[in-house]
């Protein structure tokens, strides 16, 4: 090996180990969880008001959030111009997801998950009260509709907390990434989210850590979120997407603009129907 | 501050000296900062009536940041900071994570009311109305300004009261008092004597309906069950959600003396709006430990802000 041929290999080792270290530093957890659950608005100071005679931690205070969105949709295949209603909570862990797409009654569906249970809905609270709309179960789509919610950025950021030291925060391409795993019905996956210079969450994509959820890490959707602002109409203080991009297979399945998306209370509340806890009781597989 | 506050601080700073920072305050004066909102536990032992009763006589409001005390209004949402890395919601169980405070600088008050106005909101237990009433409800809530019924001067309502501030007990009935503040609690003081000799509600269609009902205490064991009906519909039945009720709500009230603490549940059933009767997370008081303590007067309550209100941030 000649002289030069050693100092270029030196020099692109020296490179190499350079541009490796930079990805290889790791963020701090800590800073990186707080900073990207700031950056959401999440963390409030618990006390009320001027806190005259309290001192007390922050608190993660989301808990319940509505939005309204309208965009495309893919309905069977095809991008259908579609409005999106979507009440969620995480305590408990809750989503209900009415889509209504342009033109077309019959492909109205309102698609709702609590916990360990699954249902569609005829209208808003279907099966509640007898002869006022009816609630189906549909135990099989529970994982698949709870990692809705947990691909949402607060999604994200809760389990982050939630997953403690199994938490891994990385740097990678120049950008941090929060891995976090999910429990409940959805142990054994877990969400991957990017980070922008603003510790705002662009990017998130579910895995399947278990074979078993292979194939629903594979349809799940890719989800992608900017233009964040307070889009309440009662501010807040919350920091929302504005835009919401869900690709498949790099296939955009949706792409929605937000019209409002609050969290100052709006009281959306996800009783489980008797009919869905039966089918539940009489088939326990899905919980 | 009053002297009447001074009096009220002074007193929590006693009870919560163990969960305590002291700080100086602009005056150079040692301040006591709770750092925790848990319920407090009793100590000393519980008073007896002569006909054995637990005696809840006294003054209720040592958690001392109002006249109500209430010790942090997200107590009353179910939410527990148990320490500076604990906190739970206390109907669910569900822990909620803590952030710890990095550093004490005032929070602006836009900044101060919207976080208080999610704190206020994000507990887990809320009434479940039957479904095609529940985006009235969020209507009333995300309009509050306009459309809460205390914001122009009027009575809370029961059990909207929460925790009266002085209890009075005598053999045959209880008289509670709840002074009006302005504010998110209540706008004009209320009180209600309550017989516990007996006797039977009057028949629901012979009463007017009014802000606090007709309300018939009675003993189940140690505990004063107080039920209550006969409302009108002119309130909401708690502190924030815009939980609006019919006349046929009945509200059954439990107060549970132990030692210096108070410990209050209500259950609500209204046939006509809730899909199932709701029972609150317990809220606890703490006994005024002062025994000459008094309740000051109320501040005449006179609606001045509603004309000037241009957005709908709220409490």
């Amino acid at each position: 090996m000649t002289f030069t041929i050693r100092v270029a290999l030196g020099v692109a080792l020296v490179g190499a180990l350079a541009v490796h270290s930079v990805d290889a530093q790791t963020p701090d957890r800590a800073k990186t969880l707080r900073a990207a659950a700031e950056a959401l608005g999440m963390d409030r100071w618990s006390d009320i008001g001027s806190a005259a005679n309290t001192r007390l931690p922050g608190i993660d205070i989301v808990n319940t959030q509505e939005l309204i969105a309208s965009g495309m949709t893919d309905v069977g295949g095809r991008m259908v111009k579609t409005d999106v209603h979507v009440a969620l909570g995480y305590n408990p862990a809750a989503m209900r997801v009415e889509l209504t797409p342009e033109g077309g009654a019959a492909q109205h569906t309102i698609e709702t998950v609590r916990e360990t249970w699954a249902w569609n809905e005829s209208q808003i609270g279907g099966g509640l009260v007898p002869g006022k709309g009816t609630a189906t179960p549909a135990m099989a789509a529970v994982r698949e509709r709870l990692l809705r919610l947990w691909t949402l950025p607060f999604g994200v950021v809760k389990a982050a907390y939630a997953g403690g030291d199994k938490t891994v925060v990385s740097t990678e391409g120049g950008a941090t990434v929060i891995t976090a795993p999910l429990g409940g019905p959805l142990a054994g996956m877990s969400v991957r989210a990017t980070l922008d210079a603003k510790s705002l969450i662009t990017k998130v994509e579910a895995r399947a850590d278990n074979p078993a959820l292979a194939n629903l890490a594979s349809e799940a959707t890719q989800m992608e979120y900017s233009d964040y602002a307070d889009h309440a109409e009662v501010l807040t203080d919350i920091k929302t997407p504005g835009h919401i991009v869900g690709k498949r297979d790099g296939r955009t399945v949706f792409d929605l603009t937000v019209k409002s998306w609050e969290t100052n209370n709006p009281y959306v509340v996800f009783p489980v129907p008797p009919n869905v806890k039966a089918a539940s009781a009489a088939s326990p597989t899905s919980r | 501050m009053p002297v009447s506050s001074r009096i009220v601080a002074t007193a929590a700073a006693i009870c919560f000296a163990g969960a305590a920072l002291f700080a100086q305050d602009g005056g150079g004066a040692r301040q006591a900062l709770r750092t925790t909102n848990a319920p407090p536990k009793a100590t000393g032992t519980t008073p007896r009536a002569p006909d054995g009763h637990p005696d809840l006589t006294g003054v209720w409001n040592a958690l001392g940041d109002n006249l109500n005390g209430v010790p942090n209004q997200i107590a009353n949402n179910g939410i527990s900071i148990e320490s500076a890395t604990v906190a739970r919601d206390l109907h669910s169980g569900q822990l909620v994570t803590v952030f710890p405070r990095l550093d004490n600088r005032p929070k602006n008050n836009e900044q101060a009311e919207r976080a208080a106005a999610l704190l206020r909101r994000s507990g887990s237990n809320r009434p479940i109305y039957k479904p095609e009433y529940w985006d009235m409800v969020k209507y009333n809530d995300h309009n509050a300004n306009e459309e809460d019924p205390s914001n122009n001067c009027m009575p809370a309502g029961i059990p909207r009261g929460g925790i009266p501030s002085y209890i009075a007990q005598f053999p045959n009935y209880v008289v509670f008092i709840y002074p009006g503040q302005g504010g998110l609690i209540a706008t004009q003081t209320m009180y209600r004597m309550i017989p516990t000799d007996g006797r039977k509600h009057t028949p629901l269609q012979e009463l007017d309906g009014s802000y606090t009902g007709e309300s018939i205490g009675r003993w189940e064991g140690d505990t004063l069950v107080v039920d209550s009906y006969g409302f009108n519909s002119n309130t909401w039945f708690d502190q924030i959600g815009g939980y609006m009720h019919g006349e046929n709500m009945h509200v059954v009230e439990r107060y549970k003396r132990d030692g210096n603490t108070l410990t209050w549940t209500v259950t609500v059933e209204d046939p006509d709006y809730l899909l199932e009767p709701w029972t609150s997370t317990p809220r606890v008081a703490l006994l005024n430990p002062d025994p000459k303590a008094m309740l000051p007067e109320s501040q005449p309550c006179s609606e001045r802000d509603l004309a000037h209100t241009v957005t709908k941030e709220h409490h």
